[in-house]
């Protein structure tokens, strides 16, 4: 038995420890919102935080995630209000959205750590999440939306 | 040259069997470097000199050092390199300030302490880019020498140390463990420590510089 | 446009829109663009036809006031359902704030939902007014009785219909319930407002996905969920028309949480939609699947297509350049003028095939029910999938409902139904719901390819260095070859995209068209053809201009030469195909194309920024009925180019939705400088060497520049095409500005192989 706290809410799970975290989200939980792009940890769509740190779900086995914290989109902000998700929206950045989850997780960490960050490092933390709409332009303007620089 | 060195290697393999690293009896000539073989600091001891066959000891184990398994994580700038060729990574992560990336872009991000799955995602506890210090990548054996003797330069460790860290460190091991699709270090990671040893035993003496004339 | 129709009241109930009082359907929407492949037909019995309308009005008006408007397209990324149920809302004088939308399934009755060909509004502009305008008509038909006035001294303005004259007012909700007793006007009769009058378009819209899409909640192919539902992942033949020799399933049914191994049935020539064959691996999570197909040890017959080969192809397409090909264009005398020419400039041009490559891996979820079957997909072409999907079950198609789901990006990909096909069959075999999940490999690996191809240029020069003549001869596998045996050559709608319809002021030109044929699926992909006559022909005018010592932007405007309208007769064609368009409605226009690169090189201060050391590529093309000029600057960092600025004028006609038109030119220039450094599929026997991003590689956020400037043109002509006009000018620009920072030509793509 492998337990998680996803989202603020332990969850005791009985799976294949080996299974990757964005499986056992997708498939065992339900929770959507982590999207599969590569299975690499090239793209980052399925990115997520294990005890506030990025992690790529894709390649993680559920076992590093026992009795840690672990956050996804859905958890990001009860009502969908993150800073990050105010900008994505006034912005206008998503089109077709897919990578948009790995996205705002990523620059969510980057705002704890550099909450008012440069291009430079924007660039640099997010280096790992692929767009295929081309909506990088867009990312940039909101992170510094929502970093308020 | 070539014509005798032929011979004593088979020798060699008659007298010894496959593995190098068994090697009871001196052999006359040093066996040329093959592809793929790390020589066995027994087979050094042909070179009388002892300086001489401290510098040779240390350009056998740089074959290992500069090989892409331990180089591509010892550059001498900001990027990681991967694969055979030491491409740049990708994706682009960056050195970050304690060499394991830069917030949301970890080498913890994506490598966790062994080699995934179903991905070809490498890992190996401890999974980082050595210190600007200790980079390789560009290095001839000479400079990489010198470096490692340097505490300045080589983590504060003393020439014992740095036996214990080719012995024993977990990522350093991963060098030969290093998952499909990735060719493994020349050798093992026993052979490393050995030749390392041995070169500090001959006295730690560095390889010679070449001038680009390659004149000594 | 064909009949519009009430639908009756009682199967609105059935629809859950329970409280609407009043709701239209269309029966068939004539007017779309003709298809490259045959359509199904409309049911022409009309008893059947109520029945279909009624299960999908467009527009459904509730008795609190709640409108309902079907956004009847997929929404990939073009933002679609934030621009069309608009249009609707505003032509019907609808409040946006009290619409909600309903994603449309599959259904012939919607007309064409083919979302491909950059057509959702150009195609599809005055269709939709015409349903929001009858609906408008009915409203204002049945209150003007009840009030005994005239309709026309009403109008329908939020969210009501209310008659200056008396100052009276009816809200749309309680106006529904008598427009429920009207009669359906002729569609003859149907009048649109003036276009002044739709006031909530031509600007900004507001995105109305953002938001799910930024908290994980759109729903994508993978992520709708049955109870009971298994998931399949397949291996595929290495090679097209591979078959399985023999399998061992032993090995993968060893593994927990696999379920079935079967074997797929295995295509017949030519490709079409059917699924590629192979052995399917279905388990109770995707994880175990993954696992399980690892596990299977399979011999592959790889068959015909095992000696297609990359490298040697390439010869293959140069070989035929070289030769004489069929004319497909011609004007005056091209051998007599090159003949007579002073100079000549001859070039050739390779470019490799790409694949899509969306975010989201096809995705499909499949439910079987014995006699019937119900999809969810991400699909552009929700009615090839019905049908396909009938087809290989046996099933009629009225008994297959294809949900559409989001699309997690398509590019033309998710219009082929192959893996919405897998889906259905696996879930009969497996008597299940099962989703099919194509990892990246299987997409990069199965793809159906954008076409490699040879272009190959002569032109002449006279004294003064005019250019008096060009010949222009190309090579590509066609997309026609995925659905028909012993295709050799492209056809129409593939060559007009630039090779027929490139605006030439050259007195004597011929176009010829070489034999190619092909190996792998070929498909389209975003601008599909356009993306290579774009950089062979943008490339080889920054030639003439070097071999003239001219400035780029002033050898562009001569070759497009002076503003005027062309005739099929002044492009040397018997007739134009025009993406499907009337030319007099959508004219081939020089002007237009001389204005966007008039205007970038201005807003790049062309002149004076080349003059002061930077390093500026221009080009400019005009594809599915848009003109869009790029100026990209680059600047050569350790070797390798990186756009540090860039701009990009678009001239789409009139604007619907402003914000998501610049959000496809920067995704345009995004999507093409990956294809322009990077993008490269290349097959080696039979099968694709690449397999994930490590070796297909998409632009990412660093190689972007800071800078991009976007400016639509101003205009009232009649909507073109958004999606895809941006693309093709990208990669020539870009290849013109390493060109002019480094002086290597850059004559095959991608770049980073090249330089």
């Amino acid at each position: 038995m492998i337990t998680v706290t996803i989202n603020g809410k332990p969850q005791d799970l009985d799976v294949d420890p080996e299974m990757p975290i964005l499986w056992v989200l997708r498939d065992v939980l339900g929770l959507t919102g982590t999207k599969f792009g590569c299975g690499e940890a090239l793209c980052g769509a399925c990115t997520v935080h294990l005890d506030g740190d990025v992690i790529r779900s894709c390649v993680t086995p559920i076992r590093h995630a026992d009795g840690k914290k672990l956050t996804t989109i859905e958890g990001l902000s009860e009502a969908g209000d993150h800073p990050l998700q105010k900008a994505w929206v006034e912005l206008g950045v998503p089109q077709c959205g897919y990578c948009q989850s790995g996205q705002i997780m990523s620059a969510a960490a980057l705002l704890v750590k550099k909450p008012k960050p440069t291009d430079q490092e924007i660039d640099q933390s997010l280096a790992g999440n692929l767009c295929r709409c081309g909506t990088y332009i867009r990312i940039r303007a909101a992170v510094k939306k929502a970093a308020g620089v | 040259m070539r014509v005798l060195f032929i011979p004593a290697a088979c020798m060699l393999v008659f007298a010894c069997g496959p593995s190098a690293t068994t090697v009871s009896m001196p052999p006359k000539f040093l066996p040329e470097a093959a592809p793929g073989v790390l020589r066995a600091p027994g087979d050094f001891s042909v070179i009388a000199d002892k300086s001489d066959r401290s510098r040779a000891l240390f350009v056998e184990a740089s074959r290992v050092l500069l090989g892409p398994r331990c180089a591509n994580c010892h550059p001498n700038d900001d990027s990681p390199r991967q694969g055979e060729f030491s491409t740049l990574h990708d994706p682009p992560v960056t050195r970050g300030p304690e060499g394991t990336g830069v917030v949301a872009m970890q080498c913890s991000s994506c490598h966790q302490g062994e080699n995934a799955k179903l991905a070809h995602v490498p890992g190996a506890p401890g999974w980082r880019l050595a210190p600007k210090s200790m980079a390789w990548i560009g290095k001839s054996p000479a400079d990489i020498c010198e470096q490692l003797k340097d505490p300045a330069r080589n983590g504060g460790r003393t020439l014992a140390q740095l036996v214990e860290h080719f012995e024993h460190d977990a990522l350093v091991a991963w060098g030969w463990a290093p998952g499909e699709g990735r060719a493994a270090s020349l050798g093992s990671q026993a052979q490393l420590a050995a030749l390392v040893s041995a070169w500090i035993e001959a006295g730690a003496v560095c390889p010679t510089p070449v001038s680009p004339e390659g004149a000594k | 446009m064909a009949r519009i129709s009430l639908v009756r009241r009682s199967f609105l109930q059935a629809l859950g829109l329970g409280g609407a009082a009043f709701a239209l359907g269309i029966e068939h929407a004539e007017a779309g663009p003709p298809k490259a492949k045959p359509n199904g037909k409309v049911d022409p019995d009309a008893s059947t036809l109520a029945a279909v309308w009624v299960h999908h009005p467009f527009i459904a008006i509730a008795a609190n006031g709640a409108v309902t408007i079907a956004s009847h397209r997929a929404e990939m990324g073009q933002g679609v359902r934030s621009t069309l149920p608009v249009l609707m809302a505003d032509e019907l004088g609808a409040d946006m704030k009290q619409v909600s939308l309903r994603q449309a399934d599959g259904d012939e009755a919607y007309g064409d939902q083919s979302t491909d060909g950059s057509t959702s509004v150009r195609s599809h502009y005055e269709d939709l007014r015409k349903i929001a305008a009858t609906a408008r008509m009915m409203l204002i038909a049945g209150v003007a009785k009840k009030w005994k006035v005239e309709p026309s001294t009403c109008v329908a303005t939020h969210h009501a219909i209310n008659h200056p004259p008396s100052k009276r007012s009816m809200s749309f909700g309680e106006a529904s319930l008598l427009a429920a007793t009207m009669p359906v006007p002729d569609v003859k009769t149907v009048e649109l407002r003036p276009e002044s009058e739709l006031t909530s378009l031509f600007r900004d819209l507001p995105h109305l996905d953002a938001f799910d899409m930024s908290t994980g909640r759109a729903q994508y192919g993978a992520d709708i969920r049955l109870p009971g539902m298994l998931v399949a992942v397949i291996a595929r033949p290495p090679v097209v028309f591979g078959k399985v020799k023999s399998f061992d399933p032993a090995p993968a049914l060893a593994i927990k949480g696999v379920r079935k191994v079967v074997e797929m049935p295995a295509p017949k020539p030519p490709c079409h939609f059917q699924p590629l064959g192979g052995v399917a691996v279905i388990a109770e999570n995707t994880w175990s699947a993954m696992r399980g197909r690892r596990a299977l040890e399979i011999k592959w017959d790889d068959g015909d297509n095992r000696t297609y080969d990359s490298i040697a192809y390439r010869e293959t397409l140069l070989a035929s350049v070289r030769a004489k090909g069929e004319v497909v264009r011609k004007l005056g005398d091209v051998d007599a003028a090159l003949a007579a020419a002073k100079k000549k400039v001859e070039a050739e041009y390779v470019l490799p095939h790409l694949a899509h490559a969306p975010m989201e891996p096809p995705a499909c979820l499949a439910h079987f029910k014995g006699d019937s079957c119900e999809v969810w997909a991400p699909t552009q072409e929700p009615q090839d999938a019905r049908d396909e999907v009938a087809k290989a079950l046996g099933l009629d198609k009225k008994k297959v409902t294809v949900h559409m789901t989001f699309l997690g990006g398509a590019f033309g990909r998710k219009a082929k139904p192959d893996f919405i096909v897998e889906a259905a069959l696996l879930s009969k075999m497996a008597g299940a719901p099962v989703r099919v999940q194509w990892t990246r490999e299987d997409d990069i690996r199965h793809g159906y390819y954008h076409s490699t191809c040879a272009h190959r240029f002569s032109a002449g020069m006279d004294a003064t260095g005019k250019v008096t003549a060009w010949l222009h001869r190309c090579a590509f596998p066609s997309i026609s070859s995925t659905f028909a045996n012993g295709v050799t050559h492209a056809g129409a709608g593939e060559l007009q995209q630039g090779t027929t319809d490139f605006p030439l002021a050259v007195p004597n030109f011929r176009m010829e068209n070489g034999e190619a044929k092909a190996h792998v699926r070929i498909g389209w992909l975003r601008s599909v053809h356009n993306i290579n006559y774009a950089f062979a022909a943008g490339s080889f005018i920054d030639e003439l201009a070097v071999a003239r010592a001219a400035d780029p932007r002033d050898m562009l405007l001569e070759i497009v030469g002076p503003a005027r309208v062309l005739s099929a007769a002044d492009l040397g064609v018997a007739k134009a195909s025009n993406y499907g368009a009337p030319l007099d409605k959508h004219p081939i226009d020089t002007a237009r194309l001389r204005r966007v690169i008039e205007r970038v090189t201005e807003l790049a201060d062309w002149t004076s920024a080349r003059k002061s050391g930077r390093f500026l590529g221009l080009a400019a093309h005009r594809s599915f009925l848009s003109y869009v000029a790029v100026v990209m600057s680059v600047v050569m960092d350790g070797g390798k180019p990186r756009v540090d600025e860039a701009w990009i004028v678009a001239d789409a006609g009139k604007v619907l939705n402003h914000d998501r038109a610049r959000a496809q030119m920067e995704g345009a220039i995004i999507f093409g400088i990956g294809l322009a450094m990077h993008g490269a599929i290349t097959m080696k026997n039979g099968a694709v060497e690449q397999g994930n991003f490590r070796d297909y590689r998409i632009a990412r956020i660093g190689e972007v520049p800071s800078k991009l400037h976007i400016e639509l043109v101003k205009s009232d002509r009649p909507p073109g095409g958004i999606g895809e006009p941006g693309l093709p000018p990208v990669a020539p620009a870009l290849a013109n500005a390493v060109f002019a920072a480094t002086g290597k030509r850059i004559r095959e793509l991608p770049l980073m192989k090249s330089l």
